[in-house]
């Protein structure tokens, strides 16, 4: 099961939880390019303000200074985040993280903690993101993904339950990435490079139609069918 | 308040350097004193298109190494007061030069200068970080190619992480008579898929490729020209002013063009 999005974004009451994933379920290790990239966009297209306070959560991850350093970086380039504190399970990432003035909260290791990656059919909130997605932007979310604007051919969108594109979906989607085959992909202009629902694969016609029209695409035994939006529920 | 702008597309030999050279003279026309500093290192061609190449003494990296002064390297281009040339290196490649060691060459330049063009290499790597290192704000080239756009479209993704927001879109090299016949991307088609702020359209000529093997910037010419007169007209909007944009296309749309799109 390809773990999908490395970060958490929730937002807490007054503040921003960012949560890193514990070190033990995802064996691959982080690679701190494509997070920067990921938590930058994500952090920039949300709503949160400028200077909102930021908790960091890392159960057992190391984290070392310089990694906090660059973790601090994003942060303030994002939008000006305050981070507050640090959580973690880690004795040394919480010496870390006080060496360089940050308040911690050291706690034991709780195997309940990390409740969304042990529950992996249990989506997570879905994920809302407005913007324009660019070539080589890839947003990956256990929960259902939804973008209000388009998603520019060379993006992509990796979600374990469905995505709609409330605009042009130019890009490449994949529904159902955890294998539920049951999921969904729906835009409003849809012209994708590549449309995945599970495990199945599929092209869409290359000439755009005529008119535009909301369009859902679906999972059938042999494929991946586009129907037009309206009348789908109807018997 | 000196303006610090890179100008980068991503792909490579869409104009970036053609842009920033005749950019340059325009914006120096104008009144302006305006500094380009060429950021492709080992591939150098800023000089070549300035026809200043037999000039160049000192280059960025002897100024890094305190060889010489940031004034002493710059190179002033005696057919253009107000217009001078930071080179770049061209025995070296872009790993001689730091993004940090950038961002301070081209502050240096902007305590003295209206304007900083920066001219970017090809390509999102070191070259392209180097380049960005001081810059506030992006100009975008891009051709009507789809394999320009897309390269388009990641480096305004990148620009936008890292904060530059003030963006705006050259295309350059438009043959209207292939948009006339829809065998190109139109400049509408561009702008829905980059959604960035147009600034220019640039005919393609051939009087371009003259003029750059010449080294005389297709601007200072006294023969008037398309390309040209759009530079120009960028130079006036990038100094604030409203320049409607040249029709090009008057010249295509003929009556057999029309009926010819009919039948597509």
């Amino acid at each position: 099961m390809r773990p999908l999005s490395q970060i958490q974004l929730k937002t807490q009451g007054d503040h921003l939880l960012v949560t890193l994933p514990s070190e033990n379920l995802v064996s691959e290790p982080l690679d701190w390019e494509q997070l920067s990239e990921e938590l930058e966009t994500r952090l920039q297209q949300g709503s949160w303000g400028s200077g909102t306070p930021v908790i960091l959560q890392v159960h057992d991850r190391l984290l070392g200074g310089h990694q906090l350093q660059t973790l601090l970086g994003i942060f303030q380039r994002a939008g000006r985040f305050q981070l507050k504190k640090v959580l973690t399970t880690r004795r040394q990432t919480a010496v870390a993280a006080a060496t360089n003035g940050y308040s911690v909260e050291q706690t034991t290791p709780n195997p309940l903690a990390a409740e969304d990656e042990t529950l992996p059919f249990l989506l997570a909130e879905p994920l809302y993101f407005s913007g324009t997605l660019r070539s080589g932007k890839e947003i990956a979310h256990p929960g259902n993904v939804i973008l209000i604007g388009d998603l520019n051919p060379g993006g992509a969108i990796i979600a374990a339950g469905d995505i709609l594109v409330w605009g042009f979906l130019r890009g490449v989607v994949h529904a159902g990435a955890w294998g539920d085959r049951a999921r969904r992909i729906m835009a409003l202009k849809m012209l994708p490079t590549q449309l995945r629902i599970a495990d199945i694969v599929a092209r869409a016609p290359t000439r755009p139609p005529n008119q535009w029209f909301p369009e859902i695409a679906y999972a059938v035994d042999d494929g991946i069918r586009i129907s037009r939006a309206e009348g789908l529920n109807r018997p | 308040m000196s303006r610090i702008i890179v100008v980068t597309s991503g792909k490579g030999g869409v104009g970036k350097s053609t842009v920033t050279a005749n950019l340059g003279t325009a914006i120096a026309a104008l009144g302006c004193s305006v500094a380009l500093v060429d950021a492709d290192f080992g591939l150098r061609n800023l000089d070549l298109l300035l026809g200043l190449e037999n000039r160049i003494v000192y280059t960025a990296l002897d100024v890094v190494a305190e060889t010489c002064t940031l004034e002493k390297a710059l190179v002033k281009d005696k057919r253009q007061p107000g217009l001078g040339l930071l080179p770049a290196a061209q025995n070296r490649n872009k790993e001689s030069i730091t993004p940090e060691q950038m961002h301070d060459l081209v502050k240096g330049l902007a305590a003295t200068h209206d304007y900083v063009l920066v001219d970017c290499p090809a390509g999102i790597e070191g070259g392209f970080r180097n380049a960005i290192a001081a810059a506030e704000e992006a100009l975008i080239v891009t051709t009507p190619e789809v394999a320009a756009v897309r390269d388009a479209d990641r480096v305004v993704g990148l620009l936008e992480n890292e904060n530059i927001k003030r963006i705006n879109l050259i295309v350059n090299r438009v043959r209207p008579e292939l948009i006339q016949q829809q065998d190109m991307l139109s400049v509408e088609d561009i702008l829905d898929l980059l959604v960035v702020p147009l600034i220019g359209i640039v005919p393609d000529d051939e009087r371009v490729i003259v003029a750059t093997n010449r080294g005389e910037p297709l601007v200072l010419s006294t023969q008037p020209s398309l390309p040209a007169m759009a530079f120009r007209n960028i130079a006036q909007r990038m100094e604030g002013k409203e320049v409607a944009y040249l029709d090009l296309m008057a010249a295509h749309d003929t009556l057999f063009n029309r009926i010819r799109r009919l039948f597509r």
